[in-house]
């Protein structure tokens, strides 16, 4: 990995993986996608879809499904899925009333909040536990935390 | 090897003790257990140590059984003996069923000074030993032993030996309430200290044995699904269960210390 020195935000600080990809195995064939639905991003999803009732949710960071290799196999499968962006996206307050929404009306089984190691993307689990507590119900929330080249940091039960 | 692999544990303890003591330099604290009936690979499956670690655990038993054995010592290091254990990371589910164990124990590390103190011409000493009673039945055992029993152990095979432990050791904790329930009735001191004594006792290792063995591994085995059900039937349960009830078993153990010290100090005041 090499780090282009252009410090500021770790969240958009240039860096140069290239040379970590090379010499990996090539593989062959298609693999199917997990995807079970339509729309994805958070604004534009609804908690009264129906692959959303007693689902298990996963909230993921717009960037974490470009950086885990394996996301679709080991992370998408069998979940539904909302995405969103902590830092760029517009009317938060929105999110925070949606994913309530899903809790309690959807009444979704598990929330799975997936985010990159970049500070600024801590924001969506602090979105989802800003929802948890308005919510009637309680249901357990994971974070999942990757780092910049789709290694898992850190896996835990938060609530 | 694959003989004793097999075996129950305390079958092999009693014919290698060394393996016994092998077993507690690695935090496994079958020695003191009333049943023994896990085959020892089960108990080497189920406490999950670290590959290295529980490759030399191996050939340490191993050896210990066939001394004279030509066995390949693992390479590595050899571990830390006493390792300390992390902090463990509960699924929500799971933690609730831990912290129903910290209230347990705030009556549970009482018990010895109870029975240090027991005056069983007193009141005061009796009603404390009757509602420890109440909080060992409604709270410790229809509430948090209930949600194990009928919810719990459906996510695992009811089969395994581990699980037959715990449930027995559910059954002779029952059964020393109904002993301390009569010995009250007579006014039998003996007795008493010697069930509720005995209660305190199976509990405190009871309670140890699931937060550091039984429900790690039970919670390794859950799929994220599984941890969503088992928290809403959890909380299905808890609602179930009449509020009036828990608030005075929460209430009984958060104040027992303090009762139990008003009895001393009136105590030493007749004196």
């Amino acid at each position: 990995m090499s780090d282009m020195g252009m410090g500021g935000c770790p969240g958009s600080r240039m860096q140069d993986f290239r040379e970590d990809t090379k010499g990996g195995k090539e593989e062959g064939g298609t693999r199917q996608s997990q995807l079970r639905q339509w729309p994805i991003q958070l604004h534009l999803v609804s908690p009264e879809a129906p692959y959303y009732q007693k689902a298990d949710v996963l909230l993921a960071a717009d960037c974490v499904a470009y950086s885990v290799g394996d996301f679709h196999k080991d992370y998408l499968k069998g979940k539904s899925i909302a995405i969103a962006c902590p830092k760029l996206d517009e009317g938060q307050d929105i999110y925070v009333e949606k994913i309530a929404s899903f809790i309690d009306d959807a009444k979704i089984n598990t929330l799975t909040v997936m985010t990159m190691q970049v500070p600024c993307c801590a924001g969506l689990v602090s979105i989802a536990q800003q929802a948890l507590q308005s919510a009637k119900r309680k249901i357990p929330v994971k974070s999942i935390v990757v780092n910049l080249q789709g290694g898992i940091l850190s896996e835990e039960w938060v609530s | 090897m694959e003989k004793y692999l097999n075996a129950p544990i305390k079958d092999i303890i009693t014919k290698f003790p060394e393996v016994g003591r092998i077993l507690e330099d690695y935090n496994i604290g079958c020695v003191p257990c009333t049943l023994g009936s896990c085959l020892l690979k089960d108990i080497v499956a189920i406490h999950n140590l670290p590959a290295d670690q529980e490759a030399q655990l191996m050939y340490r038993i191993e050896k210990a059984i066939y001394p004279d054995r030509d066995i390949k010592k693992p390479e590595g290091k050899a571990m830390a003996r006493k390792a300390p254990v992390g902090k463990i990371q509960y699924s929500p589910p799971i933690k609730k069923l831990v912290d129903e164990h910290a209230l347990i124990k705030r009556w549970l590390e009482l018990i010895p000074e109870v029975l240090e103190k027991i005056d069983i011409e007193s009141k005061a000493c009796r009603q404390l030993i009757l509602d420890g009673l109440d909080f060992i039945r409604s709270y410790a055992d229809k509430f948090h032993h209930a949600k194990e029993e009928d919810i719990l152990f459906g996510y695992t095979d009811k089969n395994l030996d581990i699980i037959k432990t715990i449930l027995q050791d559910h059954e002779t904790a029952r059964s020393h309430v109904k002993a301390i329930l009569e010995a009250l009735k007579s006014k039998d001191r003996k007795s008493i200290i010697e069930h509720l004594g005995a209660y305190g006792d199976l509990l405190a290792e009871h309670i140890k044995k699931e937060d550091e063995i039984l429900y790690p591994w039970i919670d390794r085995g859950l799929s994220t699904r599984q941890v969503g059900e088992l928290f809403a039937k959890f909380n299905e349960a808890e609602e179930s269960m009449d509020k009036g009830v828990v608030d005075r078993c929460e209430k009984f153990a958060l104040e027992a210390g303090e009762r139990v010290q008003k009895m001393e100090r009136k105590k030493e005041e007749v004196k």
